[in-house]
């Protein structure tokens, strides 16, 4: 029924999206456990209708929101309440597609079914992290196997693959950014954001929503301020002027680029803390 | 003769030679006077002679003349009988050839064939052994046996036409006997007419109804039957009547056979107004107008009574000139309703608004056909629309019920009354008139109701709730739609288009402690099926709207969304209360789990009560909005 589908449109939330390997087609996730593949190729080109920029199919990958997407090079990896299913991305638009697997990570309580809200690939392992509502970090073999890094108290939100050591980041609810070492499982460093006053806005909370990192810098933020850190001595260092709480934030070559989610705009910073401009819708 | 007269001449000539010499002369003298008598002698012989000779010669000739003259004639006399016989040759062989040239009639009478002929002939006719031989006889025989079945067949036919006479006087005595028996029987009917009463078969009634359905206009015919139809096979609660005047009825509108008749009286109105010469131009220009939206005197009722014996009066009129037609409401309940009493309460169950968008999108302020717009032109009426109130809404699912179609793409000349479109659009229309009616009468009691802030939720729909709810309902205001609008929370639901005029909009006010939380709702005619959309602006600690806190789009979602949960009991008309009383928990839950601000003093304002698994989820970092019965937990969906 159209007002049914109207109104589902209204208060639909993209929450995920993930290129596909090829970068012809890019897959969206929403609020409703539904996935939308899109032709890239299709909706960029010079004769893009209104109908190319339609999804090529939607189908319910999920009961719950799907929180995240990533692409291996022949996958596309969806996470939604407490488990991860892979699509080939060689068959996802054909109608019908089944899940080639879907896994659950072993969790603690049956009542509630926890969320996964990030999933990290680390190539190196062909291994995938995911972090989510039950407060602990799974690796997961892309063949089989897991185990669980814990140390949270409250749900992940996110996480960033440190390169050069084997190390991962994950922030959280609970407003901590702990650092873990892939090899023993065990958790080297926590930084306790909200603790530090430059960035601190307890009006907002203190979870972090965004993470990113560069090796030697990190960047976070989310209730706090976003900041700038040095990891190595985990001090912030820049506080970037931005009022709302951020959702997304990327490095990209010396910039930062972030965004807020409520708003329509991608700012970009220097690390020297100043915004260089802004993108905007 | 010839020699003879020869001789007698010979002897002349020698005899004139041989004359005696000189000597004697006085013998001489007598001599000569005797030669000279006997030469006048002669002479006188030879004339006698040759007069014999002469005459000889003639009868001669004659003679010959009469014998040439006989053969002549017989020749002639053969001659003739020559002419005679060819001419007789020839008119015979004229006669043969037309002897045999002779078509005798006898060739163009179809004979049966041989085989048939010596088949069916009875042997005395057919006399096989002679006419074998003899073609001539075989004909003869044939033409005879041609006679004898002609008679035969010219008999058959005096009998069949003495048979059909007495047939046709049989007709006759039975039809006197029928048309004695017709006053008869109505006399009979008459007289039943009290026994009818009382056994309630009504059958006079509808005969009646019959009779007057006759001079109804096609489409509200077309109507009357299948309604009648309906109401009989499938629906014991419709009833169907006629209305009006059936004189003028008939006055003013003969059946379409009397086409003449027809034109006559529509040419005698016309003399009529004509005749009628008001002063002033705008006058004319009215009666114009009332000429061109004349209604037909004739209008069909329709009565639906529901369960709980509340009716929906529908009348169904017919404008002649436009060749659409209309229909007005009516409601009455068998208990007295609780009308709302706020400003700019909107009656529900009105006249004017009952009926509207009962199929999505048709207002019934438009004409449906697009012909009227010229003839509205001529008399300067904009549009319909001004005069609904009196005439009755165009719907178009009336024009349907009457089986007039009025295609957009191909203009049709004469839109005429069709049958199957009625019929097929009968049973889903009268379905929607019942629920539209028990959907308005059960919001109408839900408004007398919440007006007084009661939410009223009934025993079944109790386990969607917890059973503490704090916030609460404190005002229920009807809204204009320029209004709804105007609010700046509302606008992604205006351009979604799921906002327009004919819908209705109120705005509802909870509160609980500090904050008030204000919600716009859009009505949509279609209720209960098309749910009631929700939008809402919460004001505590700054003003919170879907724009600024996914929280609040989140509330907005469970209640605009979700809500086939709450439809409650099957007709689902209390979506709209269940509605509200889900809103009035989630706020609950919003400001319970509100996350305490450390850096404030004072403890929290609304400490938290509901039992949650998990305060936060997601990135978005959602508040627990979805109630679980009956553990009564509340968890994120």
């Amino acid at each position: 029924m159209e007002v049914q589908r109207a109104l589902e449109r209204l208060h639909m939330t993209i929450f995920s999206q993930s290129v596909s390997p090829c970068g012809k087609f890019l897959a969206a996730g929403n609020n409703y456990g539904q996935i939308a593949i899109f032709s890239l190729s299709a909706a960029l080109s010079s004769e893009a209708k209104e109908e190319s920029k339609k999804p090529l199919v939607t189908f319910v990958a999920h009961d719950g929101p799907v929180y995240s997407l990533v692409s291996t090079d022949r996958h596309l990896l969806s996470a939604g309440d407490g488990e991860v299913k892979a699509w080939l991305w060689g068959e996802i638009i054909k109608k019908g597609c089944k899940e080639v697997w879907s896994r659950h990570p072993p969790y603690r309580s049956s009542l509630e079914v926890p969320e996964i809200n990030a999933l990290l690939l680390n190539p190196k392992e062909n291994s995938l992290l995911l972090a989510g509502g039950d407060c602990q970090l799974h690796t997961m073999d892309l063949e089989t196997g897991s185990f669980t890094l814990r140390g949270h108290t409250d749900y992940i939100h996110c996480l960033a693959l440190r390169e050069r050591s084997p190390e991962v980041l994950s922030g959280g609810e609970d407003g901590t950014v702990r650092l873990w070492d892939l090899r023993t499982g065990e958790e080297v460093q926590t930084i306790e954001v909200y603790r530090h006053e430059e960035c601190a806005r307890p009006q907002n909370g203190k979870w972090i929503g965004c993470l990113a990192t560069d090796s030697d810098w990190m960047v976070c933020g989310g209730g706090p301020a976003l900041t700038l850190w040095h990891l190595r001595s985990a001090t912030p260092t820049t506080v970037f002027p931005l009022r709302a709480p951020q959702k997304h934030v990327t490095f990209y070559q010396d910039l930062v680029l972030t965004a807020a989610g409520n708003s329509c705009r991608v700012d970009v910073f220097t690390n020297l803390g100043y915004r260089a401009f802004s993108l905007s819708f | 003769m010839s020699t003879e007269s020869n001789k007698k001449r010979k002897p002349k000539v020698i005899r004139s030679d041989g004359a005696p010499p000189e000597g004697k002369r006085n013998r001489s003298e007598i001599d000569l006077a005797s030669e000279i008598e006997e030469r006048r002698i002669q002479s006188c012989v030879h004339f006698m002679t040759l007069k014999k000779l002469n005459r000889l010669a003639h009868i001669r000739l004659k003679k010959g003349r009469d014998q040439t003259h006989e053969a002549k004639q017989k020749v002639d006399a053969y001659h003739l009988q020559l002419q005679n016989l060819l001419y007789e040759v020839m008119h015979l062989q004229k006669e043969i050839t037309k002897c045999l040239e002779f078509k005798s009639k006898h060739e163009e009478i179809e004979l049966v064939s041989m085989e048939e002929f010596y088949r069916e002939a009875p042997p005395e006719i057919s006399k096989c052994e002679i006419t074998m031989g003899d073609p001539h006889q075989q004909t003869l025989a044939r033409l005879d046996w041609e006679l004898e079945q002609r008679k035969r067949l010219a008999e058959k036919y005096k009998e069949c036409l003495a048979s059909k006479e007495k047939i046709l006087k049989e007709i006759e005595v039975k039809k006197e006997y029928l048309s004695s028996l017709q006053p008869r029987l109505s006399s009979i009917m008459q007289a039943s007419l009290p026994v009818q009463e009382y056994l309630f078969m009504p059958f006079d009634q509808a005969h009646k109804q019959y009779e007057t359905a006759r001079h109804l206009p096609p489409p509200l015919y077309v109507l009357f039957v299948q309604a009648s139809a309906y109401g009989q096979a499938c629906d014991k609660k419709l009833s169907v009547a006629i209305e009006g005047n059936v004189e003028e009825a008939k006055a003013l509108y003969k059946p379409p056979e009397d086409s003449q008749d027809d034109e006559s009286d529509s040419d005698a109105e016309e003399e009529q107004t004509t005749k009628r010469r008001r002063p002033t131009l705008g006058v004319q220009l009215d009666d114009k107008r009332k000429e061109m939206l004349k209604r037909h005197p004739l209008s069909v009722m329709l009565d639906l009574r529901c369960k709980d014996d509340s009716m929906l009066h529908l009348t169904f009129y017919y404008l002649m000139n436009l060749n659409i037609m209309t229909v007005k409401a009516r409601v009455s309940t068998a208990t007295e309703i609780v009308t709302p009493v706020s400003a700019g309460y909107v009656d529900l169950l009105s006249p004017d608004m009952i009926l509207s968008c009962l199929y999505p999108g048709d207002h019934g302020k438009k004409t449906p056909n697009p012909a009227n717009q010229y003839q509205f032109d001529k008399v300067g009426i904009l549009t319909l629309s001004d005069y609904v109130l009196e005439l009755g809404h165009p719907y178009l699912w009336v024009q349907k019920l009457g089986g007039l179609h009025f295609p957009k793409e191909q203009p049709q000349h004469t839109v005429t009354a069709d049958n199957s479109l009625s019929a097929s659009h009968m049973e889903t229309t009268m379905k929607l008139l019942r629920t539209r009616l028990q959907a308005r009468l059960a919001l109408t009691k839900q408004f007398a109701s919440l007006e007084h802030g009661i939410v009223p939720v009934s025993s079944e729909c109790q386990r969607l709730f917890p059973a503490k709810i704090v916030s609460r309902l404190v005002k229920w205001v009807a809204i204009a739609y320029e209004d709804y609008m105007e609010l700046p929370y509302t606008r992604d639901i205006v351009e979604a288009g799921l906002a327009e005029d004919t819908h209705l909009y109120y705005l509802a006010l909870i509160e609980r402690g500090t904050a008030k939380l204000q919600a716009a709702v859009v009505l949509n005619p279609g209720y209960s099926s098309i749910p009631p959309i929700f939008r809402l602006c919460l004001n505590w600690k700054g003003e919170k709207t879907s724009s600024n806190d996914d929280n609040i789009r989140a509330m907005e979602s469970e209640v605009s969304v979700c809500y086939r949960e709450l439809y409650g009991p099957r007709p689902g008309y209390q979506l709209l209360t269940n509605q509200l009383q889900r809103l009035c928990v989630v706020l609950d839950v919003y400001l319970e789990t509100e996350s305490h601000d450390t850096s404030v003093e004072g403890p929290k304002e609304f400490p938290q009560e509901k039992m949650c698994l998990r305060l936060v989820r997601g990135p978005s970092r959602m508040k627990p909005f979805k109630y679980n019965h009956p553990q009564g937990f509340f968890s994120h969906r």
